[in-house]
């Protein structure tokens, strides 16, 4: 079985599982707390793609994110379309922006390019949260054209609420689902792509590869605008999903949330960021009673995987897989 | 024409405020590759421990700047050994340890918010009063701010430059290896760079809160504003982030003068945009042959 059939077949019974989930927990908050673990999954798979198999240090994955939120939510708001057209125009614009970043820092090597990705965020942030010139004058208050401080509410909804009534969260639930589900079986495909090829074939040795014609900033480029479709469509539906879009999801603890997924899981591999991901929203739920100690549980845990588990959970495993693999293999060549 | 002098004064002092905090991250930069993520939590704990050595133990200034200087070295050598130290020789160190270093600020930044609280808190190493030159008023503690950031440029250039650690500091930066085998102690070295950094942040911290207040939070901003600094001075040059300081914080002085507050970070972004473009390694930054 070739890796890639291995990974098509973890995706399906991890969407075959995911299936019955709602039907078997009876739990709103289980399930909506499921569905929130699609949409950062989805982030970080995508993300996953640009800093672990493109091996750019991009941290503008959640300003991508936050574009294509912004964006859903800001068509609704105005001119009043329908969610079903205003996601692919947020995953589109999230595309668009992405591009533009990517032309700016793909130049750039290292932590040159983290270091302006995070400006570029803080900048957006600055920019929103900054801005208190009244674009519009609702009778719930003076609206700026970014939504400021506030954020937008009440763009509209998928429609499940007419039709599933108090159930609608399960109508999101499965929304979620097939969003995360084909943004793994894209990130199945891009790594076992040629691209992913030439991407393994810069790493290993960028001057063979260069001197074969592998063009390092052309395929950092594409790798950097494919990604941001499905980040900004989960960005999207995050605005859906939640309702409210404000400039929270700008913030600096929004991003280390998600980067720690990445890295506590495994960077650069296929499942290690949703395992990261599912290892991070538990993690997440169970220092919920510490309180102020929440934060710092976090960063502990952060700091732990980085100096201990330099290729994360999926490393680890691995290592001791090959280590209790080995006494055995000894043993039978003898 | 005042208002020439006045943009000046302030543009000087932001710049000097900037210099304090950027020349620690140029240092750490420069001797092992490693961007500190958690330099602006330093700041914020040396302005806390000021704060908490004067009003809290009700000690006199000199004390409060030095207990501020002591602890965050201290801690700059706690990230050296907890963090940096044990994977400094491995495979993507300059990713790994930017990603635990954000970690460990997120950490401290909350350890501050439990201790001290959210409510912001006036910095009492400050000077009140002012004087008032030909009508340009100078604050007397923008000028003192000024006198010490110059002071505390010129001790580190002698520093550097004149004793024998400094030369060990810049021989491990030329070349980490090659240091090593003529007898530097090259773990010393790190770690006493990270402590002159951690000392560097406390002072950063005292003045920026003594312009405005103490927050747990404080440090984010002018964190990202001197990584803004190296980056245009090229990550890694010390002599040029000074430059580029002074440059940049006159600069916002301009645009905030000119266009608005609110535009001021928006623009720095832009102009380090622009400077990535033109030279990608940055105004004083030397062009490296990279090695494959």
């Amino acid at each position: 079985m070739t890796a890639m059939r291995r990974d098509l077949l973890l995706c399906g019974l991890f969407a075959c599982a995911a299936l019955v989930w709602p039907m078997i927990s009876d739990m709103r908050y289980s399930v909506t707390q499921t569905t929130f673990f699609f949409i950062w999954a989805t982030v970080v798979v995508q993300w996953n793609l640009v800093f672990g198999i493109g091996g750019i240090f991009s941290l503008a994955q959640v300003a991508i994110f936050a574009i294509g939120a912004y964006v859903t939510a800001m068509l609704g708001y105005y001119l009043g379309t329908s969610m079903l057209l205003a996601m692919p125009a947020g995953a589109v614009a999230a595309v668009a922006a992405s591009l533009i970043l990517g032309i700016a820092c793909l130049r750039l090597y290292g932590p040159y390019v983290a270091l302006l990705t995070i400006c570029v965020s803080q900048v957006l942030y600055v920019l929103i949260v900054n801005d208190t010139d009244c674009f519009t004058n609702p009778p719930s208050g003076c609206m700026p054209l970014m939504g400021g401080v506030r954020g937008f509410s009440r763009f509209g909804d998928l429609g499940f609420r007419d039709w599933l009534g108090a159930g609608f969260y399960i109508g999101n639930y499965y929304v979620g689902l097939l969003l995360l589900t084909a943004a793994i079986l894209f990130s199945i495909v891009i790594i076992h792509s040629p691209m992913g090829l030439a991407f393994r074939a810069l790493r290993d040795n960028p001057v063979y590869a260069a001197a074969r014609g592998v063009d390092r900033f052309r395929y950092q480029l594409w790798i950097f605008g494919l990604s941001a479709f499905f980040t900004g469509l989960s960005g999207a539906f995050y605005a859906v999903n939640t309702g409210v879009v404000g400039p929270v999801v700008f913030s600096f603890q929004h991003l280390l949330f998600l980067l720690s997924m990445i890295v506590i899981g495994g960077v650069g591999t296929v499942w290690g960021p949703v395992i990261g991901a599912a290892v991070l929203m538990l993690a997440d739920e169970a220092m919920r009673e510490l309180g102020d100690f929440r934060d710092i549980g976090m960063g502990l845990l952060l700091v732990a995987c980085v100096v201990l588990m330099p290729r994360g959970l999926t490393g680890l495993f691995q290592d001791i897989s090959r280590r209790l693999a080995k006494p055995a293999g000894t043993e039978g060549a003898r | 024409m005042d208002v020439f002098f006045q943009i000046l004064a302030s543009g000087l002092t932001l710049g000097a405020v900037y210099a304090i905090s950027t020349v620690g991250l140029a240092l750490v930069f420069g001797a092992m590759n490693m961007l500190n993520m958690s330099h602006g939590a330093l700041m914020a704990l040396g302005g806390y421990m000021a704060w908490f050595t004067m009003t809290g133990l009700g000690l006199p200034p000199v004390a409060g700047m030095l207990v501020a200087v002591l602890v965050c070295a201290g801690v700059g050598v706690m990230i050296y050994l907890l963090i940096a130290g044990p994977m400094l020789h491995s495979e993507g160190f300059e990713t790994r340890v930017f990603i635990a270093t954000i970690g460990f600020g997120a950490m401290l930044e909350s350890v501050i918010l439990m201790a001290f609280g959210p409510q912001p808190k006036p910095q009492p190493l400050a000077v009140q009063g002012g004087l008032s030159v030909a009508e340009v008023h100078l604050p007397v503690q923008n000028l003192l701010i000024l006198v010490l950031a110059m002071m505390l440029m010129a001790a580190l250039a002698l520093l550097l430059q004149k004793s024998r650690i400094g030369r060990a500091i810049r021989a491990t930066a030329q070349n980490r290896d090659a240091a090593r085998l003529m007898g530097v102690r090259v773990g010393m070295v790190y770690a006493l760079v990270l402590a002159i950094s951690g000392g560097l942040a406390a002072v950063s911290g005292i003045t920026v809160s003594s312009l405005s207040s103490l927050l747990p939070n404080m440090g984010g901003d002018p964190m990202l504003k001197a990584f803004i600094i190296c980056v245009v001075a090229g990550l890694g040059r010390v002599p040029g982030s000074v430059i580029a300081a002074l440059f940049i914080g006159l600069f916002e002085a301009v645009v905030q003068y000119t266009v608005g507050v609110r535009f001021s970070f928006a623009s720095l972004l832009l102009l380090v945009i622009v400077v990535l473009i033109w030279k990608p390694q940055g105004v004083f930054g030397r062009h490296q042959g990279v090695r494959l």
